[in-house]
Parts: C-alpha cells; sequence; structure tokens
C-alpha cells in the first residue's frame, strides 16, 4: 500500500530523470558538456536570492494554471483552456486597474475577484456546453481560448491602449500591483509578488475540497463515474458546471498574478504559454495540488535557469528552448512510466513464483 | 481418431492473475461436452483461445489428432470451428441471407443471392431450424436470432459448434427449442461445447461435463450418472443448499402503486406500456421476463434515473413521479442496481467512501460541507462486519480491487441499511458464486420479514420463483399478468414470459 | 530501478570524460558582447538578425565574445533576467534591438552600472512615460525610417514608370508608419519631378496588425495584386514573408509583381525559380551598422554613453542596397542623385502623417 502511495512520486521522479538525461543528449550533441550545463542550469534558477525569488515568480501562474487542470482533470474534465481563462482573468482585472483610482488594500481585492469571475466565465461556458449539449469540453475550451485572444485583441487596443503602443494596454498603477516593495526588496529587486501567496493559497484550499469537503467527495464522483453519481442521486450536470468554474477561476487567478504581478500591462497577441504548461504541470503532478506545487517550481527552476545556462555555455537558446520542451515532453509522459512499472512488477511476480 | 477437439496443459495469465491453469479438456465427435464454472473461473478465456483470440502462454489444441496453431478467428473457421457468442454479431437491418453470408459474399460487382439463399432453405431443413432467410433481423425474435447464428457457423462448415451461455437470453421454451437443435446438429454428426453456469440445462443435454474451478479443472464428469448436488459441489467447492428458506409473508399496506406509467426508452419508443403494479409491505414482488423487455426502463422510472411520459408513480400516499433521485431516496427507496460496476460504485474511491455515496449529504456524515471521517468509518465497519464485506484493507480498501461477490455485499448493506421502505434489488446475485447468492437470497428474505417491500428484477426465473410472494410478467413493456409465487411453474411464467397471457390459454 | 540508476551513472560519468577539456578559447578575449532578442526567432530577416549579423560582424573584425539570448516571453521581466543572465556570465556590453526594451533598460541602467547598453528604436523610460533617462552607460539609437521610405518610393516609382502600388505594414507603430509615410512621399516625389505615374490608392494601404501572421500576409498580397497592383511595399515581418511567397508564385507563373522589401536587403528572400527576385529593393535601415559600430567606438574608448543616435541618410544609416539587380541602371543614377539632395539637405522627407494616408 505504502508503494502504491508513494508511486506517483516515483513516476514523477522517473519522468523528470529521463527528461534530463534525453536533454544531457541533446547538449551533448551541441558539443557541450551535460553535467555542466544542468548546474548552470539550475545554478541559473537558484544560485542567488534574486534568482530565486524570479524563479517563483515564474511559477507562479503554472502552478495556478497546473493546479486548474489538475482539478478539473480529478473530476474527470480535460481542460485545454487554462490559456484562455488566464487572458480572460488578466483583461478583466487589468481593466478595473486602470479604471479605478482607489487605495491599494481595496483595489486589489477587487481586481483579484475581477479575474477569478473572468476566468470563471470562461469555464462557465464550456462547463454549460458540456451538461446542456454534451458539447465535449476539449472543443469548447481550445474555441474559448481563441475567443479570449480575439476579444484582448480587440479590447485592449480599444479602450486601454498604451500612450505609444497599440499592442499593449497602458501600464497598472502601483494600487493594482501585486508588486509589493517588501517582497521586492527581500528579493533583491525580483519579481515575485504577492501571487505566490495566493497560489500556495489556492493549493491548500483545493486540496482541502478535494480531501475533505462534500462538494469535493462528489465532483470526485462523478470524476470517476458519471453514472455512478447519477445514480447516487448528485446533480450531474451542476457538478460538471461548477468543475469547470472553479478551474477557470483558478486560471483566472493566474492571469492576475501573471499581468498585474509579473508583468505589469497586458500585451496582445500572445496566448499565454503557461495554459499550456499547466497540463504538464498537472501530469507530472499527478493531478494532485500538492503535486501540481513542486512540480511548477521545478518547471519554474527551468524556466528561469535557461537564460543562464545559455550564457555560460555554447548551448544556443534555441536548443535550450528545446532542451527544456524534451524535459516537460518526458515529463508528460508519465503514463507510459506507470504502465512500464506495472510490467516490471509483474515481472518480478514472476521470477519470485519461479 | 477419438477426439475431434484436444487442448492440452493450456496456460494463459493476465496481469495479475492466471485465468487458465494448466488446463486440458477433450471433446469426442458426436457429443455435447459442457463446461461448467461460475463466472471469473476461466471458461470463456479457454474458449476465446480455442476460437483464436487468445494465445496461450503454454500448452497446445489438437483438431483431429493434428496440432494446430489458431492466431485469429478466420484460423479456427478453416479447422471447422465455430462459436455462437453470448452477444449475436448481426446486422439488424440485412436479412437473414445477407447476415449469414456477410464476410464471405460471392465475388463480382453485383451480388448474386440465389445459390447462397438455396443452401440455407436446405441447411434450415436439415436441422429443422425454420428459419425464413428473406426475414430481417429486426423483424424476429431472440431465438431466432440465435438461430441465425448457428446457421452462420453450418453455413461455414463448422464442424465443431461453441456456445457461449446460449440460453441466458431465452424464455424458457426458446430454452427446450435450443436443446432439439443441439440434438439434431449431434445426430448430423457435429461436436458441441456447450458453456454455461446453468446445472439443468447440463442435465438436459450434455454428455459429459467438465468443471472448472479458478483457472483449474476439477473433473469431468459423466452427466448421466452425476447428480445436480455433485455437480455444484464441484463448482464452487462446497456443499450448496438449492432452495431458499422462506416462511409465509404477512403483506401489510401498500408501499408503491404504480399506475398506467408510460416511459420512452432510449431508442424514443414506449419501452414501458400503461404499466399499474401495487407493492405491498412485508412481501417481494418478482418481475419476471426476458431481458430487454422494459424492466430497466421500468425501475429506471421509479427511481428517478428516468423521466417519465405519463402515468403515476406513489409512495407512501405520495406522487413522487416527478421528484429528484435524491428526493425518492429520501422518502424512502433504495436500489441495488443492475449493472454494479456502471451504476452502484465509483471503483476507484475506498469501500467507506462508497458505503456513504447517497449519503454523504446528510447530517450524520457531513458538518457544514466536510465530511465526517469518523462517521464514515463507523458506518463502514458496521456494514462490513454486519454483511461479511471481505476485503483486503476493510474500510480503506479500492473497491476496484475486491471480487464482485464482496462488491454487491457491499451494495446491498448499504441500501439495506438505509432503512428504506422499498427496496429495488435488480439482478441483485448477477455473476455471484453460489454461496453470496444464498447469502443476499437469505438478506432480501430477511427484510420483507422486517416489514419491507421488496421489488425484484432478474433474468433468473429460479430465482424469482424461489423468492417472490408475487410474480409480475413483463413483456414488451406491458405486464402480463401477475400471479402467486407458490401458484404458478415454469412453464406458465414462460408462457406469459413470451407474452401469451393466462387468459389467451383458454 | 537499479538499472536505471546505473545507465545514469554510466552516462554522467562519460559526459563529464569527454567533456572534461572543453574548449574556452575565446574566454581570453578582451570585451564580451551579449544580445537579448525580442519576439520572433534570431532568423527574423528583420530587427534581431540584422542587429546580429552586425554583433558577428564586429565579433569577427575585432575578436570579440559574442552572445545573444532569447527571452521566455516578452515582458520586461523576461527581457530583464536574459540581461541578468548576459551579465552574471560576463557579457556587460549589451545590445537590445526594439522599442519593447525601453523601460527594461530604464531599470537595467542602475542595477548594472558597469555594463552597457545599445538600446535601438528606443529610449529609456518609466512605464508611465514620466520620466526620460539616459544614464552615461546608455546610448539610444533611432533611424529615420521616412527617407529610407522615401528612397524606396522612388526607386519603386522610377522603375514601374506607371501602374498602381501598395503598402502593408506590420503593427501600427511609429518605425512603420514613417516607412509608410516616407515611402508616399516618395512616390509623390517621383511623380511630380521625374513624370511618373504611379498611383498609391488609399484602400491598398494596410496595416495587418501583427509582425507574424504569414498567412495573412499572403492573402493581403493576392488581394492587392488581383486588383491591379504591382508592387508591394511590406513593412511587416512575418508578415511581408507571406507577400513575398504570394509574390513568388506570381512571378514564377509570369506575372509582372513586385516588393519592396525592408529592414535589411531581402533580395535573397524574394528568389524564385531561374534565380530571379521579386524583391524590386529594399528600405535598409542599417541596425547591423550601427550595432556594430557601437562596439567598434566602446573599443576605441569613445562610446557614447547618454546620448541618442539619429541614424538618416547623412550618415548613411538608412538606404537601398548597394546592389540592385532589378532597378534599371538608369534608376539607380537617379535614385543616387536624389539620395545625394537628401544628404545635403535639398530635399526634405517628413516624419509626420500630415495629409498622407493612414
Amino acid at each position: 500500500m505504502n508503494s502504491d502511495k508513494l508511486r506517483p512520486l516515483w513516476v514523477a521522479l522517473i519522468s523528470v530523470l529521463l527528461g534530463l538525461i534525453a536533454g544531457g543528449i541533446l547538449m551533448a550533441f551541441t558539443g557541450n558538456n551535460p553535467v555542466e550545463g544542468y548546474i548552470y542550469l539550475f545554478k541559473g534558477g537558484l544560485m542567488s536570492i534574486e534568482r530565486i525569488g524570479n524563479t517563483l515568480a515564474t511559477a507562479t501562474a503554472l502552478i495556478l494554471t497546473g493546479l486548474s487542470v489538475a482539478f478539473a482533470f480529478r473530476t474527470g474534465l480535460f481542460n485545454i483552456g487554462a490559456s484562455g481563462q488566464m487572458l480572460m482573468g488578466g483583461l478583466c482585472a487589468t481593466a478595473l486597474g486602470l479604471s479605478l483610482n482607489l487605495p491599494k488594500p481595496v483595489l486589489l481585492p477587487i481586481v483579484l475577484l475581477a479575474a477569478i469571475i473572468g476566468g470563471g466565465l470562461w469555464g462557465l461556458i464550456p462547463g454549460l456546453l458540456k451538461a446542456r449539449f454534451n458539447v465535449h469540453e476539449v472543443v469548447a475550451t481550445i474555441m474559448m481560448n481563441w475567443i479570449a485572444f480575439w476579444t484582448v485583441n480587440y479590447a485592449v487596443p480599444s479602450f486601454f491602449k498604451g500612450e505609444y503602443l497599440e499592442t499593449e494596454s497602458r501600464n497598472i498603477g502601483v494600487n493594482a500591483s501585486l508588486r509589493v516593495e517588501w517582497l521586492t526588496k527581500l528579493f533583491n529587486g525580483s519579481y515575485i509578488n504577492l501571487g505566490i501567496f495566493l497560489a500556495i493559497l489556492s493549493i491548500i484550499v483545493i486540496a482541502i475540497i478535494l480531501n475533505r469537503t462534500v462538494l469535493g467527495f462528489q465532483l470526485k464522483a462523478v470524476g470517476f463515474n458519471k453514472d455512478s453519481a447519477k445514480y447516487a442521486g448528485m446533480n450531474v450536470n451542476r457538478n460538471i458546471v461548477l468543475s469547470m468554474v472553479i478551474a477557470g477561476s483558478l486560471s483566472g487567478l493566474a492571469g492576475a498574478t501573471f499581468y498585474l504581478g509579473y508583468a505589469s500591462n497586458i500585451q496582445i497577441g500572445v496566448l499565454p504559454s503557461q495554459g499550456f504548461d499547466g497540463i504538464a504541470v498537472a501530469l507530472l503532478g499527478a493531478n494532485s495540488p500538492y503535486g501540481a506545487l513542486a512540480t511548477a517550481i521545478f518547471f519554474g527552476i527551468l524556466h528561469s535557469g535557461k537564460g543562464f545556462m545559455n550564457a555560460m555555455t555554447s548551448i544556443p537558446p534555441e536548443i535550450g528552448d528545446t532542451i527544456i520542451a524534451i524535459i516537460i515532453y518526458f515529463a508528460a509522459t508519465s503514463l507510459l512510466i506507470h504502465k512500464f512499472l506495472d510490467k516490471i512488477k509483474a515481472f518480478i511476480k514472476g521470477a519470485r513464483k519461479k | 481418431m477419438d477426439y475431434v477437439i484436444e487442448m492440452v496443459n493450456i496456460r494463459k495469465e493476465f496481469p495479475g492473475i492466471v485465468a487458465n491453469d494448466d488446463i486440458s479438456i477433450n471433446l469426442r465427435k458426436g457429443e455435447v461436452l459442457a463446461l461448467l464454472g461460475e463466472n471469473g473461473a476461466g471458461k470463456s478465456t479457454l474458449m476465446s483461445i480455442l476460437f483464436g483470440l487468445y494465445t496461450p502462454d503454454r500448452g497446445l489444441i489438437k483438431v483431429n489428432g493434428s496440432v494446430v496453431n489458431i492466431t485469429n478467428p478466420n484460423d479456427a473457421s478453416d479447422l471447422g470451428i465455430g462459436m455462437v457468442h453470448q452477444h449475436f454479431k448481426l446486422v439488424h437491418n440485412f436479412t437473414i441471407t445477407e447476415n449469414i453470408i456477410l464476410g464471405m459474399e460471392p465475388k463480382g460487382i453485383k451480388i448474386d443471392l440465389t445459390d447462397a439463399r438455396e443452401r440455407i432453405v436446405e441447411l434450415s431443413k436439415k436441422y429443422n431450424l425454420n428459419v425464413d432467410p428473406d426475414a430481417k433481423i429486426e423483424n424476429v425474435s431472440v431465438g431466432m436470432q440465435q438461430r441465425v447464428e448457428i446457421l452462420k457457423m453450418l453455413y461455414r462448415n463448422a464442424e465443431i459448434l461453441i456456445f457461449d451461455e446460449p440460453t441466458a437470453v431465452l424464455t424458457p421454451q426458446e430454452i427446450l427449442e435450443l436443446m432439439k437443435i443441439m440434438r439434431n446438429l449431434i445426430d448430423e454428426g457435429k461436436s458441441i461445447i456447450l458453456i454455461t453456469h446453468k446445472l439443468k440445462e447440463i442435465k438436459q443435454v450434455a454428455d459429459r461435463c467438465t468443471v472448472i474451478r479458478r483457472g483449474k479443472v476439477i473433473d469431468t464428469v459423466d452427466v448421466k450418472t452425476s447428480s445436480l448436488e455433485i455437480m455444484a459441489e464441484k463448482m464452487v467447492g462446497r456443499k450448496v443448499t438449492f432452495s431458499v428458506e422462506k416462511g409465509d409473508g404477512i403483506p401489510g399496506n401498500e408501499i408503491l402503486e404504480i399506475s398506467n406509467l408510460n416511459v420512452y426508452n432510449n431508442r424514443k419508443v414506449l419501452g414501458v406500456k400503461d404499466f399499474s403494479l401495487k407493492i405491498r409491505s412485508g412481501e417481494i414482488v418478482g418481475i419476471a421476463g426476458v431481458d430487454g423487455n422494459g424492466q430497466t426502463e421500468l425501475i429506471e422510472a421509479i427511481t428517478g434515473l428516468r423521466d417519465i411520459h405519463s402515468g403515476s408513480i406513489i409512495l407512501n400516499g405520495q406522487d413522487i413521479s416527478r421528484l429528484s433521485i435524491k428526493e425518492r431516496s429520501n422518502r424512502g427507496i433504495s436500489h441495488i442496481p443492475e449493472d454494479r460496476h456502471k451504476h452502484g460504485l465509483v471503483l476507484d474511491y475506498s469501500l467507506e467512501e462508497n458505503l456513504i455515496l447517497e449519503q454523504v449529504e446528510s447530517k450524520k456524515f457531513s458538518k457544514n460541507g466536510f465530511i465526517n471521517k469518523i462517521s464514515m468509518r463507523d458506518h463502514a465497519n458496521k456494514i462490513i462486519s454486519d454483511f461479511d464485506v471481505r476485503s483486503g484493507m476493510g474500510p480503506l480498501t479500492i473497491v476496484r480491487s475486491m471480487s464482485g461477490g464482496n462488491q454487491q455485499k457491499a451494495i446491498v448493506g448499504r441500501e439495506i441499511f438505509q432503512n428504506p421502505d422499498l427496496l429495488i434489488a435488480v439482478q441483485p446475485t448477477r455473476g455471484l458464486d453460489v454461496g453470496s447468492i444464498e447469502y443476499i437470497h437469505k438478506r432480501l428474505v430477511e427484510q420483507r420479514d422486517s416489514g419491507k417491500a421488496v421489488l425484484l428484477v432478474s433474468l433468473e426465473l429460479d430465482e424469482i420463483l424461489d423468492l417472490s410472494d408475487r410474480i409480475a410478467v413483463i413483456n414488451s413493456g406491458e405486464l402480463i399478468g401477475v400471479v402467486d409465487g407458490d401458484k404458478t411453474n415454469e412453464n406458465e411464467i414462460g408462457l406469459m414470459m413470451a407474452g401469451i397471457s393466462k387468459g389467451d390459454k383458454n | 530501478m537499479k538499472k536505471i540508476a546505473l545507465v545514469l551513472v554510466l552516462f554522467l560519468s562519460f559526459a563529464t570524460v569527454a567533456f572534461a577539456s572543453g574548449n574556452k578559447e575565446s574566454v581570453s578575449s578582451k570585451m564580451k558582447v551579449g544580445m537579448v532578442t525580442d519576439a520572433g526567432t534570431i532568423d527574423d530577416k528583420s530587427f534581431n538578425q540584422g542587429t546580429w549579423e552586425g554583433i558577428l560582424k564586429a565579433g569577427e573584425d575585432f575578436g570579440v565574445t559574442v552572445k545573444y539570448l532569447k527571452p521566455t516571453g516578452t515582458t520586461e521581466a523576461d527581457y530583464l533576467k536574459e540581461i541578468g543572465n548576459l551579465y552574471d556570465a560576463g557579457y556587460k556590453f549589451i545590445v537590445t534591438p526594439g522599442f519593447k526594451f525601453e523601460t527594461t533598460i530604464y531599470q537595467a541602467q542602475d542595477k548594472y552600472k558597469d555594463a552597457k547598453f545599445v538600446l535601438i528604436d528606443g529610449t529609456p523610460h518609466t512605464p508611465d512615460y514620466a520620466t526620460f533617462r539616459a544614464e552615461k552607460n546608455v546610448v539610444s539609437i533611432f533611424f529615420a525610417e521616412h527617407e529610407s521610405g522615401f528612397l524606396a518610393g522612388v526607386a519603386t516609382a522610377l522603375q514601374l514608370k506607371e501602374g498602381s502600388v501598395g503598402f502593408i505594414g506590420g503593427m501600427e507603430i511609429p518605425p512603420v508608419q514613417k516607412f509608410n509615410w516616407g515611402f508616399q512621399q516618395g512616390i509623390a516625389y517621383a511623380n511630380s519631378n521625374k513624370g511618373t505615374k504611379v498611383m498609391l490608392k488609399s484602400e491598398n494601404v494596410i496595416y495587418q496588425g501583427t509582425f507574424s501572421e504569414v498567412a495573412a500576409g499572403q492573402q493581403l498580397a493576392a488581394q492587392m495584386f488581383d486588383k491591379g497592383v504591382t508592387a508591394i511595399f511590406c513593412a511587416a515581418g512575418g508578415v511581408g514573408v507571406g507577400a513575398i511567397n504570394e509574390a513568388k508564385s506570381r512571378a514564377a507563373a509570369g506575372k509582372n509583381v513586385w516588393i519592396v522589401g525592408v529592414d535589411v536587403d531581402q533580395y535573397a528572400d524574394g528568389v524564385y525559380e531561374g534565380g530571379k527576385s521579386v524583391i524590386l529593393t529594399s528600405a535598409m535601415k542599417k541596425i547591423g551598422t550601427a550595432a556594430y559600430d557601437m562596439i567598434d567606438a566602446e573599443l576605441k574608448g569613445n562610446f557614447p554613453g547618454g546620448e541618442t543616435l539619429v541614424f538618416n541618410a547623412v550618415n548613411d544609416g538608412v538606404g537601398l542596397p548597394v546592389k540592385n539587380p532589378n532597378l534599371s541602371s538608369d534608376v539607380i543614377k537617379t535614385v543616387d542623385a536624389v539620395f545625394a539632395e537628401l544628404k545635403k539637405g535639398s530635399i526634405k522627407v517628413s516624419d509626420e502623417q500630415g495629409n498622407l494616408i493612414k
């Protein structure tokens, strides 16, 4: 039993290891020493307090999108729409942040709520489509991504245009920013912001919902077996909608942490990659909230250490990107590794019998 | 050459389970060999190996004395082996002739069916099958469809015929017909392997019987000289009592009253037509019928899983026909569902979680939206000890890893523990071993004796006859009649199941 | 598990041995020049590539170590992180192409006081545009795109003599707009002074809105060509690539269509079967030259820190390519004369819209 419980951890570690080996082979192919490369990669993410801050800042949105995808997974839904939800959350938060002139303690809760509502709405629509018309959420959420993309493309230049730039909004004021001076100073001027606390808080809240509450019990039951949930008198459609709304809200919050914390405005023409990386985060984290937290921080190290690795070695940035992508790709193959472990287990059993 | 088929030391392993452990069987020319065993004993795996659907890990197969290598159903077919599956593989809007030649159509741009049709008529006559070659499958009875499957094999010159649980879908009369056909086939020199867990059928038709238990051959016996009891004992591994001990019930007031109920089925036609039935406390009412005659729709309408079209369902004097599933359950309906994996359980949940599936929202198990894990555990322990649910880790066992019998006991325990006024049990013993069946029957009777109303739906006529105080027979969604359990017999019910009501006979 | 561990150990030890004698010869050179790319790839046929080519040339000519980094995103945080990476790795002369680096450099100039920055197409300021400030370690470089566009417009009109031309822009931002306005003035100049009859209708002046939608560029070009346009000036990055593709397939089918390139000499990108190119000429911004010159200046000890430099016709910072195989020698002669007048100042090109189209 114990080994079964720890299994996702093993699978994750093996996936990461395979990814690192594959990435290392690529480094070797480009004539670099993989050990050196990895040392610089991790140094780049961790070697100074500022870099640690930046790693956490990079991880913040990933934690939330990963949590969003993982939560949806746990309730039987495949949320590909984290990107669009994040974008809408960011748009709503930025819009209010730019329009309202209020003191920080009042404005921050408002913009965060706006992000949650914006993302939640972007989850609600696919949820309703699934519950009412049985439209598959994968299709619906992908469509919603593009609707969000073009909405931002239209809304930002029309209403929140930067003073000289059509392609991004004006910068939000200090009062709407998640960056706070004491934190920036504590981490030597890094981009870490209050978002990291929101992300960790979300992890804890979602973990409690999933593991301890009636709501979580019912949402998971619907995820595992819709028919038996219905048989047991649960409102399956309501649960599907609710699930998507919660997942959307988490991604929306990710948008707030990204556009009001890591960045300070919203740019058009970009579908945030954190939404898609969130899928890998959820997979590698075995769809557990704490797994998502750990994985997102790991990805944060990779993303923010990559540049230093490139700077210190002769690995070209494109190969650097490929190496990161390979590591993430292998991380997402954890299903295969599950099967592989099953085979090994069966083999060992067979061998013992003989 | 004595044996047409010999399977020697066959071993087949699936992850975590040895389905066939050194099994050897042989089939003589011109005999019916029964393969007897409980669900999951390994019969179907063995036959799938013979038919080329699986390859064995070890062992060899001889046909007419020479070793053969069967890697797919076409190989089997070429060797003269044919199989009638439990679920027919027919195209519904094709004619019988078209279905039979499917896969071996005459070459050419336009398919000429004249020759094929002639041969089918000829075969039908020879084996007394009475098949109309031009009828469409959707218009013929289930028994006829089975005969089409048999014809399909004969058309392909099969010498060895495998029947996989062929009687599950038939009325008693159709079963008798099938037995006759099987004898005809034997008389014409064919050999038959019959897979079944029904002892009576073996007694009726088989020459020898090989008993399989947990992947191993226990014994092969001569059917004529062996008693039912001995075969059952070999199948289960211990002595078995066949009859349910049950005294007379004391029916009280009406619990459930169904009036003029009409319900649509998935094909958007009426699956339940103008159905009326009353159930009183302290009685078991059994619903008998051939599979697919509206039982599912009826039960789903009562429990709220399916909307009704018209009519009323009254529980304890109140109309519940428009209430939600949850509401109905709160008002005293418990439901042991037909398919425990699809409806009854969340297989990836632990046992204790499954045992509060319907009640998690109640005050007993939650407070302020948080689950009360202590009372959940207590509840599970009570059911586990009361219903003898066995599992690896007690309340924490993931239900998927439990045996079917224990899963079913858990469901029965959960539903009975809700202390319902009306207990609906649909196929409560399907696929279970004899021991579990006895146990569950006992608990159902106990419920009746404690004054509950029990509605039992089963495709096993024996189960209905053994348990029911009254039996309602359903055919094509209509109530054919209601008879007293102790004043009827298999024959009468069988005719009613075929749609002939009592009045029609006279 | 053991097996995997073993494989890993073997792999790592192999790797360590194989690379223990790694090549670090270049570390000895005196100066390390880094570049952070803007959105898009290093081979974008435009800003990134132009800048990098200048840096590479400086690397060869002066023996300095060069390196570029590609940020993960396009936010200030992403840019600043890469600058930090270059700085920590010893690259203390950093070139950043594009106005998007303005706020980043504003911060970097204080954070990395002993580093030097070259900011192309921008000047350091705070996010709210309240404060503009360039420290002694920053040089801002601007280009006179309107002059480059003007020369391209004159050359196009002279070569075509008559017919209709069009303009496709990427985003509607100052550098792109200035190209457009200059191009229009060039056409007008040729029409009124050199007797050409070339039209530029307002319906044929379009900003696509991105620098990346290749397919949209192809579509826009196809529409214009269908309406009888014979040459399109594209200042649109990837959108321009789409237009070039459309022109190539039409030219290969024998149609008389042309593209006027932008930023760098795009002649080679327009080559289709038979070795001919659809690129009539290119309105160049000599970004590479600018980067090269700044490195040169730093090595000579006269880095113009704190200044804002404008590269224009006078200092040869803009212009047409040296070789223009698709222009007749007469045209080239005339354009050279116009260029000389620009240098003298006897021709003035406006960098404002005035009553021009868009």
